[in-house]
């Protein structure tokens, strides 16, 4: 990023103006396919800030991470459809329910290391997948749950594009908000210090169990969050939403932008989710799937010229260290 | 004054290797020791049992007259295991004893009964040999006791609702209920201690070492470890971690305290920087740094979590003189500042400068000790450094 390190938030307003004047901007016909390409890019953006906290910042690979989504998304349209709760009740109630899980998975199989964990977290993305297909009393199973809510808003449910890009918006910034938060701390620091070299970490005083169930809980919540929105905005879920592949997409996003930074993870999910759809049309129909071909292609290059991702985590650190020096220096001063 | 840390007997073997063969050794506050010996002595795996990376396998640890660890047999292990099955399998069985008292057939009446007491029995000669203390053996029995009459409760309410055998009683069916629950949860977690092996007294433990950290046991690395992808700050600021209060909670609310902490653990960390002449590096990563920088850096995050005894694992290694030169005055300064240090290294210009005292160790055993003049005429290490004549030795 060439940006100047002195006015970090300066993009950042500036970015979050565009987002906001977008859907007003006209562009004919297509509005509303455009709104909903980039309301899927936001919550891809929560999804892949919501995995970084695993492999990005603790340095633990999570194949299960859409697991998690999925309980997300499950809690919210059974909520919403049995008991009729409001989109901010639902909200923590998922997030809750998600970190539950990523507890209760965590805290026995963290002592893994490796491929091992891997191996595990994607038995889990597994067991959920399975679990919402065959428990039909509780999830209709593979006829999936239709007719879930539109979320309402002071009692005015929302109908628009437009109104689930802002919400998505919104939530998009409280996440990036409880992620900045988290990063910049001292659970953060213990994270990275923890990736970095566990028997260092532990000898500096940081409980190694402690911050990677913290960090799994963490990016367990956002991702049922996520979830949670997905079947809102959907208002049909079904098992296969949630397959394998998923995590693998999120997982390429958070590589492709640079694992373990949060400008990085959100740049990849903004450039990858969108080129799915440009490639749909400038595909020809016969060749439609080859889009995934494209997919890997693109890794396999960005792996030979910048393996660390768009922004690497290095890049990332050192801004926020030059950031530091100019605030410490100055209070000095 | 007295000892700060007191190694009784130490050993550890892996396997049939043996590292470290009874090991005694005393560190007092504000004293430099020095620990010397050739190549695969055992010194670094002294270190790694003091911070508690390994389990001894015989011996104590004391450190600040609180012990860190005191060994596992093996045997004492597998006991345990045995003890908690048994207690476990006891724990579903002991039911019969007050079912029978219950039962309105006088079918299997007595037997059950009988096997209920001889259960008791041997439920209580296991808690009784596990737990020193009688009372506390007492207490646990009655707590047993009583979670097996509550459970007998919920067993026949619910068992028989329609027969009106004994107590269709309402509210005792309601205090039964949880307080059965509760202790039979509490019996399983006692058997769950009892795998674990945490009767510390009993079956040897060991701290673990973040908590050995945290009560002011720091240390450095042989082969340098730092954070490499952060910068020299950030590596200092993650010592002090075990000195900081802000939790989960005050992170995402970001209260007044956490920005306080936050602010004050970077001013402590350029602090601890300029202590170890690093301060202009402060924003460098810790990857771009010299190798002598990045051992000051290491000696730097260990001393911000404020440590009582800082050990030392071969601070000078690949140092040219100018640079041991002035590790010896930081070392020095460290002494001075209230810190006791161990120190291991094979410079012997910094170790005759440096240590009041100096251990000589040898194939995992200690062969001589005393101040540095003692050491350097004692014969057995010249012969262990210079080989000597075998026949003498």
């Amino acid at each position: 990023m060439s940006l100047s390190p002195k006015n970090p938030h300066v993009l950042f307003l500036a970015i979050l103006f565009l987002a906001i004047i977008l859907p007003w901007i006209p562009l004919g016909p297509s509005t509303n396919y455009l709104l909903r390409v980039l309301t899927t890019a936001v919550l891809y953006m929560m999804l892949a800030l919501g995995l970084n906290i695993v492999p990005g910042f603790t340095g633990l690979l999570d194949l299960g991470y859409v697991g998690f989504y999925g309980i997300g998304a499950y809690t919210s349209g059974l909520l919403a459809i049995h008991y009729d709760l409001s989109l901010w009740v639902i909200l923590p109630l998922a997030a809750a329910n998600g970190a539950l899980w990523g507890v209760l998975l965590g805290a026995p199989t963290l002592r893994l290391t490796g491929d091992y964990f891997a191996i595990v977290t994607f038995g889990f993305s597994e067991l959920v997948v399975l679990l919402i297909r065959n428990e039909l009393w509780l999830t209709r199973g593979p006829m999936g749950l239709p007719g879930i809510p539109p979320p309402s808003i002071f009692g005015y449910p929302l109908t628009q594009g437009w109104q689930y890009f802002y919400l998505a918006l919104f939530l998009l910034l409280v996440v990036l908000v409880v992620v900045v938060r988290l990063e910049n701390s001292r659970i953060g620091r213990a994270w990275f210090a923890i990736r970095e070299d566990e028997i260092a970490a532990q000898c500096c005083g940081i409980s190694l169990i402690r911050y990677k169930v913290m960090a799994f809980a963490a990016s367990a919540a956002i991702g049922a969050m996520a979830g949670a929105f997905y079947a809102k905005w959907f208002r049909f879920i079904h098992p296969d939403m949630f397959k394998f592949w998923e995590s693998i997409l999120i997982l390429c996003l958070i590589v492709f932008g640079g694992m373990g930074s949060i400008a990085g993870t959100m740049l990849g999910a903004l450039i990858l989710i969108p080129l799915t759809e440009v490639l749909r049309t400038a595909l020809p129909q016969s060749m439609f799937n080859a889009r995934y071909l494209i997919y890997g292609l693109l890794l396999v290059i960005m792996m030979r010229l910048r393996p660390e991702g768009l922004i690497p985590f290095q890049l990332s650190r050192s801004r926020k260290a030059e950031q530091a020096k100019a605030r410490l220096l100055g209070s000095e001063e | 004054m007295g000892t700060l840390l007191k190694v009784m007997t130490l050993s550890k073997s892996f396997g049939g290797l043996q590292a470290l063969k009874e090991i005694t050794l005393k560190v007092a506050p504000e004293q430099i020791v020095g620990i010397i010996g050739p190549n695969g002595a055992g010194k670094t795996s002294l270190f790694n049992c003091l911070s508690c990376l390994y389990h001894p396998t015989g011996g104590e640890i004391e450190f600040d007259s609180i012990p860190l660890a005191t060994p596992t047999s093996i045997a004492s292990k597998k006991r345990v295991r045995i003890f908690a099955f048994i207690f476990l399998i006891l724990g579903v069985l002991r039911l019969p004893l007050f079912w029978s008292f219950f039962l309105p057939q006088t079918f299997f009446k007595v037997e059950l009964f009988l096997l209920g007491i001889f259960i008791f029995s041997i439920r209580f000669l296991l808690v009784r040999g596990l737990i020193r203390h009688e009372i506390w053996a007492w207490g646990l029995m009655f707590v047993f006791l009583l979670s097996d009459l509550c459970f007998a409760i919920i067993f026949l309410t619910h068992l028989n609702p329609s027969e009106d055998i004994v107590l269709t009683h309402v509210p005792l069916r309601y205090i039964a209920m949880p307080w059965g629950v509760a202790a039979g949860l509490f019996s399983f977690y006692f058997s769950g201690v009892l795998c674990t092996g945490k009767v510390r007294r009993l079956y040897g433990f060991r701290t673990s070492p973040d908590a050995v950290c945290r009560n002011g046991l720091a240390r450095t690395f042989q082969n340098i470890r730092l954070f490499f992808n952060l910068s020299v700050l950030d590596n200092v600021m993650i010592g002090r971690h075990g000195r900081m209060h802000s939790g989960l909670g005050k992170t995402l609310f970001r209260t007044r305290f956490q920005k306080k902490e936050e602010a004050s653990t970077e001013k402590e960390g350029l602090h601890f920087l300029r202590f170890v002449g690093l301060e202009d590096k402060a924003f460098d990563l810790a990857d771009t740094l010299a190798y002598g920088e990045q051992r000051r850096l290491e000696i730097a995050r260990a001393l911000a979590s404020e440590p009582k005894l800082l050990l030392l694992d071969e601070p000078a290694a690949g140092m040219n003189a100018r640079e041991s030169e002035t590790l010896i005055q930081l070392v020095r300064k460290i002494q001075e500042s209230g810190i006791a240090v161990l120190i291991i290294e094979h410079d012997m210009k910094v170790m005759m400068n440096l240590a009041d005292y100096i251990y000589v160790f040898d194939y995992g055993i200690l062969i001589a000790e005393g101040t540095s003049h003692e050491v350097r005429e004692n014969q057995k290490v010249i012969d262990a450094y210079l080989g000597g004549d075998r026949g003498t030795c």
